[in-house]
C-alpha cells in the first residue's frame, strides 16, 4: 500500500503518545533488570527495597552527622563557589584571547597545552601543594569548570559576524563598542552552553574530588559505602548524583533560556 | 586632500579600482576605474547584472574597505573611514538577533552617545514610518523577510544620514514583497528627502525608483551608461514610456552568468 501525507498524519497523533510513554518503559525495564540482578547476588547488587531503606536510614542515622540533603548541598556548594569565579575568570580570559591578538599570542598556546590535562589528573599535585581541606576541593573544581568557559567565550567571540561588525563600524562605533554593543552580546549563546557544559564537568569533578579525601558530600559517601562494603549507600549516593546532575542541567538550560530569548537554538528544542 | 566640485554635488568618486588577490587562483579584479558623481537628494541607482563589484564599490564609497587606485570625496572631503553622514542598508542586513526591533533601530544613535529618550523617540519616528508599529519589542527571528528589511531601513534613517547607501535590499525577497517594498521605499523616500545611492540588478525596480541610472558592465564593474529618468511619479510599471525605457536599458545590459 502506498503511503500518502494523510495516512503519516492520522498516525501521528498515536505515535506522539507511544514516544512519551517510552522513557517510562526504559525506567521500568531497568527496575526489572535491577530486581533481576538483585536476586542472583543481594550482597553485591542490593535490591530496590534495600536501597530505599537504607536512604530512609540516612536520614534517621546520618553518616558524618550529615543526612543526604547535607552531602548533596556539600557538593553543590563546593561546585558553585567554583563555578562562580570560574565564570567571572574564564569570560574574561575567553573575551581577552578572542578579542586580542597579543593576549591570544601570549596564553593561547600556554591555553592549549594546559587545557587537555584532565582536572583528576590535577588531583595528586593539589593536594600535596595544599592539602585535604576546603580549598584544594574547590580548586579542582575551578579547573574543571574555567576550561569549557574560556573556550566557548573564546570560540563565541571569534564567530562573531564580521557584518555585525561593519554595520557597527557603520555607525562610527569605537573599538571598545565593537567589543561590548557586538562581540559579547552575540557570545552570549556560546558563552552560557560555556557555563552549561562547566556546571556539568565541575559536577563530575567534585565528586571525583570528594573520593579522595573528604568529610562531606556525595563522592564522600559512596568512597564510604566502599570502605564499609555497605552496597546500598553507595547505590544511593550514585542515585542522588544522577539527579542532581539531571536537575542543574534542566536549571542551566532553564536561566539560558530567560538571559538569552533570541536564541532560536533553544526555542526549537 | 579636497577636491572641486559642481554646486549640488555631494559625492564624487574618482578612478576607484579595486582588484582581490588570493593564493593559487588569479587576481579577480572587480571595480575597473569607475567615476561617478551624486547630486544632492537624488535618488540614483546604480544597475548591473550579477554579483560583481557593486557591493565593494559601495564598501568602498562607505568607508568601509580603501579602494587600490581613485578615491572618493563627500563634500569635497576625502572619504578614508566610514562617516555618519553616510548611512547603509545592508545587502544582507545584519540586524542583531540580540536586540529587538527598537534596540536594533535606535543602535546608531546610541553609539554615539544620544540619551535613551532621544534616540527612543527618533527611533519611534521610523519604525513608524516603515511601517512596524507594534513590533518594537521583538525579536529579528520573529519577523519575516520583508519586515527585517524595513527594520533595516529604519535603522539607517534613525542615524539620521545625509547620504543613504542601499545595497540591493530586496534581493532576497519573493516577488510580491518585492514590489511591496519597492512602493515603500518610494513612499519613505519622498516623506524624508535624503540622498539615495541604490543598488540593484532588476531593471524595472531601477526604473520604478529611480531618478537616475548609472548602468554598469559586468565583471569587472565599470560604467557604461547613465540615464536620466524624467518618467513622472507614482510610476507606472506598464506606462509604454515605462516600458520603452525598460527595453532599451535592457538591450544594453550585459548577461550575467
Amino acid at each position: 500500500m502506498k503511503k500518502t501525507a494523510a495516512y503519516d498524519q492520522k498516525r501521528r497523533p498515536i505515535k506522539k503518545i507511544l514516544n512519551s510513554l517510552l522513557p517510562f518503559v526504559s525506567i521500568t525495564c531497568l527496575f526489572l533488570l535491577w530486581f533481576y540482578a538483585s536476586n542472583i547476588n543481594p550482597d553485591l547488587v542490593p535490591s530496590p527495597a534495600s536501597t530505599w531503606e537504607r536512604l530512609i536510614q540516612l536520614f534517621v542515622k546520618p553518616v558524618n552527622k550529615m543526612n543526604l540533603f547535607g552531602h548533596v548541598w556539600a557538593s553543590l556548594q563546593r561546585v558553585f563557589i567554583a563555578l562562580a569565579c570560574a565564570t567571572v575568570l574564564g569570560v574574561t580570559v575567553g573575551v581577552m584571547i578572542g578579542w586580542s591578538k597579543t593576549f591570544k599570542a601570549i596564553f593561547g598556546t600556554l591555553f592549549e597545552l594546559i587545557r587537555p590535562i584532565p582536572p583528576i589528573a590535577w588531583l595528586p599535585i593539589i593536594i600535596m601543594w595544599f592539602g585535604i581541606g576546603e580549598f584544594p576541593k574547590i580548586l579542582i573544581v575551578f579547573i574543571g569548570t574555567f576550561m569549557p568557559i574560556v573556550v566557548n567565550t573564546y570560540t563565541g567571540i571569534r564567530l562573531v559576524m564580521p557584518l555585525h561588525l561593519d554595520v557597527a563600524r557603520m555607525f562610527n562605533a569605537s573599538n571598545r563598542q565593537l567589543l561590548f554593543e557586538v562581540a559579547i552580546p552575540s557570545a552570549l549563546p556560546p558563552i552560557f552552553a560555556g557555563i552549561r557544559n562547566a556546571t556539568s564537568s565541575g559536577w563530575m569533578t567534585v565528586l571525583a574530588a570528594e573520593m579522595i579525601a573528604s568529610k562531606a558530600g556525595l563522592g564522600f559517601l559512596i568512597t564510604r559505602g566502599m570502605d564499609y562494603f555497605d552496597v546500598p549507600l553507595i547505590l544511593v549516593g550514585m542515585l542522588a548524583i544522577g539527579i542532581v546532575g539531571a536537575l542543574l542541567a534542566i536549571i542551566t538550560e532553564f536561566i539560558e533560556r530567560l538571559l538569552c530569548p533570541w536564541n532560536k537554538k533553544l526555542e526549537q528544542d | 586632500m579636497s577636491m572641486e566640485q559642481k554646486a549640488g554635488t555631494r559625492l564624487i568618486v574618482k578612478d576607484v579600482s579595486k582588484t582581490f588577490y588570493q593564493k593559487k587562483i588569479e587576481p579577480h579584479h572587480v571595480v575597473d576605474k569607475v567615476s561617478l558623481e551624486v547630486k544632492d537628494n537624488e535618488f540614483l541607482v546604480l544597475l548591473g547584472p550579477g554579483h560583481c563589484g557593486k557591493t565593494v564599490l559601495l564598501n568602498i564609497v562607505s568607508g568601509l574597505m580603501p579602494p587600490d587606485e581613485g578615491s572618493v570625496y563627500l563634500d569635497g572631503e576625502k572619504i578614508t573611514k566610514p562617516n555618519p553622514k553616510i548611512g547603509m542598508v545592508f545587502q544582507k542586513l545584519g540586524l542583531m538577533p540580540w536586540k529587538t526591533v527598537i534596540e536594533n533601530v535606535e543602535i546608531g544613535p546610541k553609539l554615539s552617545g544620544i540619551n535613551v529618550k532621544t534616540r527612543r523617540e527618533r527611533a519611534e519616528y521610523f519604525i513608524d514610518l516603515v511601517g512596524l508599529k507594534g513590533f518594537e519589542n521583538s525579536y529579528p527571528h520573529q519577523l519575516s523577510g520583508g519586515m527585517k528589511q524595513r527594520v533595516g531601513i529604519a535603522r539607517a534613517y534613525t542615524n539620521d544620514p545625509e547620504i543613504l547607501i542601499m545595497d540591493e535590499p530586496f534581493g532576497q525577497l519573493d516577488a510580491q514583497t518585492r514590489y511591496n517594498m519597492q512602493n515603500e521605499i518610494s513612499r519613505i523616500s519622498e516623506h524624508e528627502k535624503r540622498t539615495i545611492i541604490f543598488v540593484t540588478n532588476n531593471i524595472e525596480e531601477a526604473l520604478y525608483l529611480g531618478d537616475r541610472i548609472i548602468l554598469f558592465t559586468e565583471c569587472p564593474a565599470r560604467v557604461k551608461e547613465i540615464y536620466d529618468i524624467d518618467l513622472k511619479r507614482p510610476r507606472d510599471m506598464i506606462d509604454p514610456e515605462f516600458l520603452r525605457l525598460r527595453k532599451m536599458i535592457s538591450n544594453n545590459t550585459d548577461l550575467a552568468l
